[in-house]
């Protein structure tokens, strides 16, 4: 049994790591919203990685399943509010932004997942600026006019709750989409689907060769990524908003930090998103701070610096570099 | 090793720059704060850039004219701390908490957009801040209960109010009035709640809306919606959304020669860069205009409708403006409009001797004057009611304020001239 | 009615398809030789609409004549970026790449805000226009439409009547053979990449010719998307297929805004975007090697 567990090590850093983060954020009730925003990169590189890291597929569209959560979250509020569901809504909301996630990454999935390389990225922007006008053209959920849902959260369930959830509750339901995030990314490597899902990442076709069901283990990877992807709009965008706009959420930017967070940290390793979430958001914000306009004309030139000369990210350094070392199993 | 230690240095580096937590605790008032995690990168980089440049112009004022703001006995400096969103509603939230929490500020500022101002609105109601929506002109934002967000740009809904009031009057073919009326306008919020208000009014001053159709952001080409269009023949287009999209508007409707008598654009026409990029296509396009350099706002205005007067007079501010923005660069509204937040501010310290948030949103609730912006009125929602709007048109190359009449500096030319 | 409009908007469709073909050129290009998929192509777009508005507003240079300008600043914004970024990722992951053409977008976009602000601007050349009767074109439209056949049409020749070019499709073909004979593949690589970049910027120049206003630092963007569109119609590698699938593109996007408006309830405008990245995803799933292509 302790053998067993012994292979799920490597989760005790990424636990640390998150408790630190939270601990931070409770001791320092001022510095809240800066923790949240943390956690936020944290959680979006975490669920990225869990599809990305593990097969190499860059999804462009990524955003959309953020969007189509933000979305679930938002019509539960916005239409049940007088139900009498009181805080019911918010689970009911979950609940919402999973199931559209898990149907749009089942669409996707059917058509894009047989498309590799450049292909697979451009279908997958297709599929997010498609859905996008979709919800525009055909005036779905308001269209463009979005959903403003301030009021009826506060409705729902009083006024001191509903600013509570949306200042507090809200970023610790983002702390536990990144955990479980986390904790699928380990498990999903020490068991069947991550065994198959780096065979096909060194090489699909000698994959399939040797027998390996490989659509079947990437959708598996792909749809728990988009699920992750849909709770965390759910809750960093709609609840903690409340409000949604297409244009907001449909944007392709957040894909980008997505991977920007990925690539600091280590693509395919476990701590990776955190590390480079740490970094990606913390010089962010600090730059946001000192010079004001200029952070973006900073930031990506030193983006290329890094691709160029740390292709592997901080923690794929760091792992060479402890090779041997009893560290090795906690640090994957 | 040695990249290690630099990666090290620049994390504690960081995580200084982070929590440099200022535990000083001013036991009196040294200073006024407002803080603005101001939108100066992304989409809305230029509204943001004339909005932070206008509420430094206000404070110059404040500080070098005004003497500070009088709290407590004396007069206090007024200071202005600004951060960088990059236009995006998570950065929102943490530098609104920063400014709120580290910097200590007394009163914040949204960023420019609704959709921004929204993102904000949590965290000023949690800490229970004065929230100036200086850019946010969605109707709904007031229909939230927020209890600290005070507007300052007028709502969405009216924008056209003055503009078909002014067609009604002045169009001499009264019977048969012009009475077709096109929209044609950008998919947004913002765009939506101005074009359904000038339907509303359009409605009920008897006119026919005979095209109502939208067109998505970034939009590249408009001449499938504009052959559409040009089928309804209407008398009168009302129309834009944004500066980009409203100038591809004007110049395609050109090109399909498309005439109108009145073509209306929001944010686009009112702006300088419009008249330059269309040249002879500008002539006799209007836009409704917040605030418009050439308005004639006055002390002595003031004085004659028993309003309270505060601020600088137009030519001053454009003086400050164009200091604070250290070139030649006219102020729109954007800049205007965030100004007189600052202004409202200041008069509603010190009229009630404090900065406790609370005691100055009430005094902001009262609160009825006027600056070089124009008039300043909020309901008990926070929404601006006072504020009216101008109607601009272009003039051989030059914006002329042509409505309302009280306003105005050039008659207006109606209908406008065909496009050559 | 309704059929002078279609075949109103139709002809203007085919005109602007031209354009939107010719600045697609350089993606496909770049991606057919290198495999690297330029995420920051809009940013190059807007480079060259800025050079057509510099130049024509401060030394009133005509539009076409900014075409040279257009193609060396380019060309050397190609050679300075795959030097300095991309020559170093093109055996790491698409990750890599991706990345760094998005960030090298970035860059030239706040470099051009620095440079001309965020102010949306535009010029007035003034040509006149030609009155068809369904419609209306201006020969500032047709100028460019031609311009873009042009530039297409001299590509075409350079591919097949130089050593150079001929060298450049070996390399396409199969890079390692290529270097085998003698081939200097990295040079081959960093000049596809330079010309697609200039192609790019020139394409620019042209697109303002269309629309001489809104021009701005992040206008980027929308041409990036439809880029993407059209060279997958296109076939994604092959620089003349961007270039049809640009004309095919065109006729779809004006086309079908006319039938969706017949349809009440439905903004047709953004349904005609909704429609062309349905076919985007159709024609990935049915015939990844583009519309056009008979292999």
């Amino acid at each position: 049994m302790m053998r067993h567990l012994q292979k799920y090590s490597p989760i005790l850093p990424v636990l640390l790591a998150y408790g630190v983060l939270l601990g931070i954020g409770l001791a320092y009730p001022g510095k809240w919203q800066l923790i949240a925003q943390l956690a936020f990169y944290c959680a979006l590189g975490q669920a990225f990685n869990l599809f990305m890291g593990m097969t190499g597929y860059v999804d462009f569209g990524y955003v959309a399943f953020l969007g189509v959560g933000t979305y679930g979250m938002a019509v539960s509020i916005y239409f049940l509010y007088d139900k009498g569901l009181g805080i019911g809504l918010i689970f009911i909301g979950l609940a919402l932004a999973a199931v559209f996630s898990t149907g749009l990454s089942l669409a996707v999935g059917a058509v894009a997942l047989r498309l590799r390389g450049a292909y697979f990225a451009i279908a997958t922007i297709g599929v997010n600026e498609g859905f996008r006008y979709f919800v525009e053209g055909a005036r779905i959920w308001n269209g463009a006019d979005g959903m403003i849902f301030s009021r009826h959260l506060r409705k729902a369930v009083g006024r001191e709750t509903a600013m509570t959830l949306s200042t507090q509750w809200a970023d610790i339901l983002v702390f536990g989409v990144a955990v479980l995030a986390a904790i699928l990314t380990l498990v999903y490597m020490r068991n069947k689907v991550g065994y198959a899902l780096t065979a096909l990442r060194e090489d699909e076709d000698a994959a399939k060769v040797m027998g390996i069901n490989v659509t079947k283990f990437k959708i598996i990877a792909f749809i728990t990524s988009a699920v992750l992807a849909g709770l965390l709009g759910a809750s960093a965008w709609a609840l903690k908003l409340t409000y949604v706009y297409p244009e907001d959420v449909f944007e392709i930017h957040y894909t980008v930090e997505a991977i920007i967070i990925v690539l600091l940290g280590g693509a395919g390793t476990l701590l990776g998103p955190i590390v480079g979430a740490l970094i990606y958001g913390a010089s962010k914000y600090f730059l946001a701070i000192v010079l004001p306009g200029f952070q973006l004309l900073i930031f990506a030139p030193i983006i290329i610096v890094i691709i160029v000369l740390f292709p592997e990210g901080t923690v794929g350094i760091l792992k060479k570099k402890i090779r041997g070392t009893a560290l090795e199993k906690f640090i994957i | 090793m040695k990249n290690n230690n630099v990666i090290i240095l620049l994390m504690v580096f960081l995580m200084m720059a982070i929590f440099n937590a200022q535990s000083v605790f001013a036991a009196k008032l040294e200073k006024v704060i407002i803080g603005h995690p101001a939108a100066l990168s992304g989409k809305y980089a230029k509204a943001g850039e004339q909005a932070v440049a206008g509420i430094q112009a206000a404070v110059d004022w404040v500080n070098s004219v005004h003497g500070g703001i009088a709290v407590d006995g004396k007069k206090v400096p007024l200071d202005y701390k600004y951060y960088d969103c990059e236009s995006r509603k998570e950065s929102v939230t943490s530098l609104l908490e920063r400014l709120i929490t580290s910097d200590k500020v007394h009163f914040t500022f949204a960023p420019y957009s609704s959709g921004l101002t929204l993102a904000g609105a949590p965290i000023a109601e949690k800490y229970g801040m004065v929230y100036m929506d200086h850019g946010g002109a969605s109707d709904k934002i007031f229909r939230q209960g927020f209890e600290y967000v005070v507007q300052t740009i007028g709502p969405g809904s009216r924008y056209h109010a003055g503009t078909l009031e002014m067609i009604k009057k002045i169009d001499p073919t009264t019977n048969p009035h012009p009475k077709k009326i096109a929209l044609a306008y950008e998919d947004s919020e913002f765009a939506r709640s101005v074009m359904d208000g000038a339907e509303e009014k359009a409605k009920e001053l008897g006119f026919d809306i005979v095209f109502k159709r939208t067109y998505p952001k970034g939009v590249t080409d408009l001449t499938p919606l504009l052959s559409d269009l040009k089928a309804a023949a209407p008398d009168v287009v009302i129309g834009g959304g944004h500066f980009q999209d409203g100038q591809l508007l004007n110049k395609q409707m050109a090109d399909l020669g498309i005439n109108t008598r009145l073509l209306s654009l929001i944010a686009a026409a009112t702006l300088p860069a419009f008249g330059e990029a269309l040249g002879e296509f500008a002539e006799g396009v209007m836009g409704p205009s917040h605030w418009e350099y050439g308005v004639t706002f006055s002390k002595e205005g003031a004085a004659k409708e028993g309003l309270t007067w505060i601020g600088p007079s137009q030519d001053e501010y454009v003086k400050l403006f164009k200091k604070a923005v250290g070139s030649d660069t006219l102020p729109d509204y954007h800049a205007a409009e965030a100004s007189a937040a600052v202004l409202a501010l200041v008069l509603a310290v010190e009229k009630v001797n404090s900065v406790d948030p609370d005691v100055v949103r009430d005094a902001l609730g009262e609160l009825k004057f006027m600056s070089f912006y124009g008039n300043w009125d909020i309901d008990k929602t926070g929404k601006q009611v006072g504020h009216a709007m101008v109607d601009v048109q272009w003039q051989k190359g030059e914006r002329k304020i042509v409505w309302p009449e009280s306003a105005k500096t050039a008659d207006v030319v109606y209908p406008k001239p065909d496009f050559k | 009615m309704i059929f002078e409009q279609l075949s109103g908007n139709l002809l203007q469709g085919v005109i602007l398809g031209g354009v939107y073909g010719m600045a697609t050129m350089g993606l496909s290009l770049i991606f057919g030789v290198l495999k690297v998929v330029n995420v920051g192509h809009g940013a190059f777009i807007m480079v060259g609409a800025y050079v057509a508005l510099i130049l024509f507003q401060t030394l009133g240079i005509a539009p076409p004549l900014a075409v040279p300008v257009a193609l060396i600043l380019g060309m050397a914004l190609g050679m300075l970026f795959y030097y300095t970024a991309i020559k170093k990722l093109l055996k790491g992951p698409e990750l890599a790449s991706l990345l760094a053409t998005f960030s090298i977008g970035v860059i030239l976009e706040e470099v051009c805000k620095q440079l001309f602000t965020s102010e949306a601007r535009g010029y007035h050349w003034g040509l006149d226009k030609l009155d068809l009767g369904f419609t209306v074109l201006p020969y500032s439209k047709l100028i460019a439409f031609g311009g873009s056949i042009l530039v297409g049409l001299l590509l075409y020749l350079w591919f097949h009547k130089t050593r150079a070019g001929m060298a450049m499709r070996s390399v396409v073909e199969d890079d390692e053979g290529a270097g085998v004979c003698g081939i200097n593949v990295d040079w081959e690589y960093a000049l596809s990449f330079s010309i697609g970049i200039g192609l790019t910027v020139v394409s620019g120049v042209l697109l303002t010719m269309f629309i001489p206003v809104g021009i701005n630092p992040y206008m980027g963007g929308s041409y990036t998307l439809k880029a993407f569109v059209i060279a997958v119609l296109g076939g994604l590698a092959s620089p003349y297929g961007a270039f049809f699938g640009g004309l095919v593109f065109g006729l779809i996007e004006n086309g079908s805004y006319t039938l969706f408006a017949q349809i009440p309830g439905l903004e047709p405008f953004a349904m005609t975007r909704f429609f062309s990245f349905v076919m985007l995803l159709v024609i990935l799933l049915i015939r990844p090697t583009g519309l056009l292509r008979t292999k």
